[in-house]
C-alpha cells in the first residue's frame, strides 16, 4: 500500500500543483486579456527604451486608440506572443521580441505578401522595406473601409508616400529620381480620388516592374488599365500595337507609352501627351520618327516627315486642331495596318476616312500616294513630278531673282557713283 | 512750282492700294502656313482659331485679288485711258534695247553713258506688270485647285494637287521676292527716287522724274501741248495729253458698264482737277 499511498501523495501533489498552476494561469490570463497589466506601464507616454543603435524608441501605446481599433478586443499577448513572462513586466529589462506574427490570423494576406516585392526586399536585408505594420499601423489598425484606416482609399497615397515621397529613400533604393506623388496628384487619377497607388500596383502582392507577374509589368499593363477601362483595352489588344506588345515587343507601345503613368492627364489637358495639339508632335513621332526604332524594325520615318510638310501637318503645327493629325486617319486605340480590311486606312475604307473631314470626297479623292515625299528620285510618278517642279522652280527663282538683284545692284552702283561728282 | 504730270488717276491709285493690301495679306497669311512654327507666325498661331482664320483670310484676299484682276481687265477694255495703258504696255524691241543699254551704262561699258529716253512705261515697269499678270494667273489657277480639292480630285489624280501646291508655294516665293527686289528698288531704293516715289499717293510725277524715267513720253507730251492739243488747256496742264474723254461718251441711257465707268471717270476727273491747280 505504501507505494500506492506514496504514489497517491505524489499524484495529489502533482494534481494540486497543476490545478494551482491552472488557477494561476487563468488568473494571469484574465489579467493579460483585459490588458490592464500591459497598459499599467505602456500607458505612460514617457516610457522609452534604447534600441540596438542607441536610438530612443517610445514604448507608449494609447489605450483608447487600441480599444477603438479593429483589434481592440484582442489581448496584447494574442499578437505579442513572446512576452508572456513576468520578467518583462517586473523588471522591464527583457527585450521584447518585437516580431508580431500577423499570419497567425491573416494567413492569406501573409501568403500574398511573401510573394510581393516588399517581403523580398526585407529578405534581402533592406531596412526600410514595408512590413505589415508599415502600411496597416500597429495598435491603431482599422479596417480598410473605415476612413481613418491607413489603407483606406483616401489614405493609401499618404501611407505609401511615407517612404516613396521621401527623396532620400527614393534615391537610396534606386527608384529613380522622380517622386511619383508629385506627378500623381496632378493626374486625372489622382484628382478623381477613386484611384490610388494600389489600384495599379496591387497591395500585398505588389511586385516589381520587372516581375512578369506584376500588374505593372509591360505586357500586363493593358489588363491592369482594363480593370477600369475594359472597352479600350479590348480595342487596344486587337490593334497592331496591342498585338506586338502582347508578343513581348518592348518597343511596341502599351497604354503608358502614350498616356504616361503616374501623371496621366485627361485628353483635353494641354499637358497631356494625347492632347490633340501634341499627339502628332511628340506622341506618335516618339517612335515613328525615332532613328533607333525605325532602323531596327525597318519602319520608315517618312510618314512623319511628309505629314509635317503637308497642308495638314503645316496647319497642325501652327495649332490648327481642325487639321488632321495622325489619329484622324489612323485611329486611336484600334490602329491597324493598311493591309487589314478593318483598318481606317485600308483601301476600301479610305474614302470614308477622308470623308470624315471632306464631305463629298469622291472615290478618286482617296487614291494616290498619301505620305508622298517630293523627290526627283522618288518611287512614285507623282513624287517625281513634284520633285521636278520644285527643282525647275528653284532654278527659276535663283536665276530671276539673282538677275534682278544683279541688275539693280549695277543700277544703284552707277547712280551712287554718278552722285559723287 | 514744279510742273506735275499725271501718272495714276485716283481709280488707278485705288487699284494699286487694293492690290498692295491684298498682296501683303496674302504673303503673310500664306507663308504663315508654310512656316507655321516660325517666330513671326506666333501672333497668328497663339490666337484662338488663328490658323483657321488665317486660311479664311487668305482665301478672302485671294478672291479679292481675283476680282481686282477682273476689274482691271474691264478697266483696260472699256475706258479710253485703259485701252491706252494696254497699248503702251506692249513690250517691244525698244524695251530690250533700253534694258541692254541701261546695263551697259551701269557697267561703264558705254563711255560716256548713253542718254536713254524711255516711253510712258519703261522696260522695268513692263517687266513687272507682265510678271504680275503671269503671277496672278498662276496663283489664281493653283489657288482654286487647292481650295476646291474635292471637286478637283474627282477628275484628277492626287499628285496633280501636290503639283498645284508646289507651284503655288514657289510662285509665291518668286512673286514676293520680285516685289521686294524689283518693285521696291524702283519706287524706294533707287537713289533717284529715295525715300519713295509719291505717285502711288499723289498720282503725279515731277518733270524731273519724267525726264529720268520717261523721257520719250515727256517729249511727246510737250509736242502735243505745242501742237495738236491747243484747245485742251486744262488737260494739258495736268493730264499731259493723257486725258480721256470717257465721261463724254457715257451719255447713253440705261445701266451699262460704259456708263458705270463713265461715272468712275467723272469722279477721277473731279479729283484730278482739284489736285492739279
Amino acid at each position: 500500500m505504501k507505494p500506492r499511498r506514496e504514489g497517491g501523495k505524489t499524484w495529489t501533489i502533482i494534481g494540486g500543483g497543476v490545478s494551482i498552476l491552472l488557477i494561476l494561469g487563468w488568473m494571469t490570463g484574465v489579467a493579460w486579456s483585459d490588458n490592464s497589466l500591459c497598459f499599467g506601464c505602456h500607458q505612460d507616454e514617457s516610457l522609452k527604451k534604447q534600441d540596438a543603435r542607441g536610438k530612443s524608441v517610445s514604448l507608449f501605446v494609447s489605450e483608447p486608440g487600441f480599444k477603438n481599433s479593429i483589434h481592440g478586443k484582442l489581448s496584447c499577448s494574442d499578437c505579442h506572443t513572446h512576452i508572456k513572462d513576468d520578467k518583462h513586466a517586473e523588471g522591464g529589462r527583457k527585450a521584447a521580441d518585437k516580431r508580431v506574427d500577423c499570419a497567425t490570423c491573416h494567413e492569406k494576406a501573409e501568403k500574398e505578401y511573401l510573394q510581393g516585392l516588399h517581403s523580398k526586399m526585407i529578405m534581402k536585408g533592406t531596412e526600410r522595406a514595408a512590413n505589415c505594420y508599415d502600411c496597416h499601423g500597429k495598435h491603431n489598425i482599422f479596417p480598410s473601409k473605415n476612413s481613418k484606416s491607413m489603407t483606406n482609399v483616401s489614405n493609401i497615397e499618404k501611407t505609401c508616400n511615407r517612404c516613396h515621397a521621401d527623396a532620400v529613400f527614393v534615391k537610396e533604393h534606386a527608384l529613380g529620381t522622380a517622386i511619383p506623388q508629385e506627378e500623381f496628384k496632378k493626374s486625372v487619377h489622382g484628382k478623381s480620388g477613386e484611384v490610388t497607388c494600389t489600384s495599379c500596383h496591387g497591395s500585398h502582392n505588389l511586385r516589381s516592374l520587372i516581375d512578369p507577374k506584376s500588374a505593372i509589368f509591360r505586357s500586363n499593363i493593358p489588363q491592369t488599365c482594363g480593370t477600369c477601362h475594359p472597352d479600350i483595352t479590348k480595342e487596344f489588344i486587337g490593334s497592331v500595337h496591342g498585338a506586338l506588345a502582347a508578343r513581348g515587343r518592348t518597343d511596341s507601345p502599351t497604354c503608358t507609352t502614350c498616356h504616361g503613368f503616374h501623371g496621366i492627364k485627361a485628353k483635353l489637358d494641354p499637358d497631356s501627351p494625347v492632347n490633340e495639339k501634341r499627339i502628332a508632335l511628340t506622341t506618335c513621332p516618339q517612335c515613328h520618327a525615332a532613328e533607333r526604332i525605325s532602323k531596327e524594325y525597318k519602319i520608315t520615318t517618312s510618314p512623319v516627315k511628309s505629314y509635317y510638310d503637308s497642308f495638314h501637318g503645316l496647319s497642325y503645327r501652327g495649332g490648327d486642331t481642325y487639321s488632321a493629325n495622325c489619329a484622324s486617319c489612323h485611329g486611336v486605340h484600334d490602329i491597324l495596318p493598311s493591309s487589314d480590311p478593318k483598318s481606317m486606312i485600308h483601301k476600301a475604307n479610305l474614302q470614308k476616312t477622308c470623308g470624315n473631314c471632306h464631305p463629298g470626297a469622291s472615290e478618286n479623292f482617296a487614291k494616290g500616294r498619301m505620305h508622298a515625299i517630293a523627290s526627283i528620285t522618288g518611287e512614285d510618278f507623282g513624287e517625281k513630278v513634284v520633285g521636278w517642279v520644285r527643282v525647275v522652280y528653284i532654278i527659276l527663282i535663283v536665276m530671276v531673282i539673282g538677275g534682278l538683284t544683279f541688275y539693280n545692284f549695277t543700277d544703284w552702283l552707277r547712280k551712287t557713283i554718278d552722285r559723287r561728282h | 512750282m514744279t510742273k506735275k504730270y499725271l501718272r495714276m488717276t485716283l481709280n488707278e491709285r485705288m487699284q494699286h492700294l487694293n492690290l498692295a493690301v491684298n498682296f501683303t495679306l496674302l504673303v503673310i497669311t500664306g507663308f504663315a502656313l508654310s512656316y507655321s512654327t516660325a517666330f513671326w507666325v506666333s501672333p497668328i498661331t497663339d490666337a484662338p482659331l488663328g490658323m483657321t482664320l488665317r486660311g479664311f483670310l487668305h482665301r478672302l484676299c485671294g478672291v479679292a485679288t481675283v476680282f481686282l484682276g477682273g476689274y482691271h481687265l474691264l478697266y483696260l477694255a472699256f475706258t479710253e485711258r485703259g485701252r491706252r495703258i494696254a497699248m503702251d504696255m506692249i513690250p517691244g524691241l525698244k524695251d530690250a534695247q533700253d534694258l541692254w543699254e541701261t546695263l551697259r551704262n551701269n557697267l561703264f561699258i558705254n563711255r560716256p553713258a548713253k542718254a536713254l529716253r524711255m516711253p510712258r512705261f519703261n522696260f522695268r515697269e513692263k517687266l513687272e506688270y507682265l510678271g504680275l499678270i503671269w503671277g496672278t494667273l498662276v496663283m489664281t489657277v493653283t489657288g482654286f485647285i487647292l481650295w476646291f480639292k474635292t471637286e478637283w480630285l474627282m477628275y484628277f489624280p492626287m499628285w496633280t494637287w501636290d503639283v498645284a501646291r508646289t507651284i503655288h508655294f514657289y510662285e509665291a516665293v518668286l512673286a514676293t521676292l520680285t516685289i521686294i527686289v524689283w518693285h521696291f528698288y524702283s519706287v524706294v531704293f533707287n537713289p533717284d527716287i529715295y525715300p519713295m516715289s509719291w505717285a502711288w499717293i499723289t498720282g503725279d510725277l515731277t518733270e524731273h522724274e519724267m525726264e529720268e524715267e520717261h523721257g520719250m513720253e515727256l517729249e511727246k507730251i510737250k509736242a502735243e501741248q505745242k501742237g495738236e492739243l491747243k484747245g485742251f488747256a486744262q488737260a494739258a496742264v495736268v493730264g499731259g495729253g493723257r486725258v480721256y474723254p470717257g465721261h463724254q461718251q457715257s451719255e447713253e441711257k440705261g445701266p451699262s458698264i460704259r456708263r458705270f465707268y463713265g461715272i468712275v471717270q467723272s469722279f477721277n476727273e473731279t479729283i484730278k482737277n482739284w489736285k492739279g491747280t
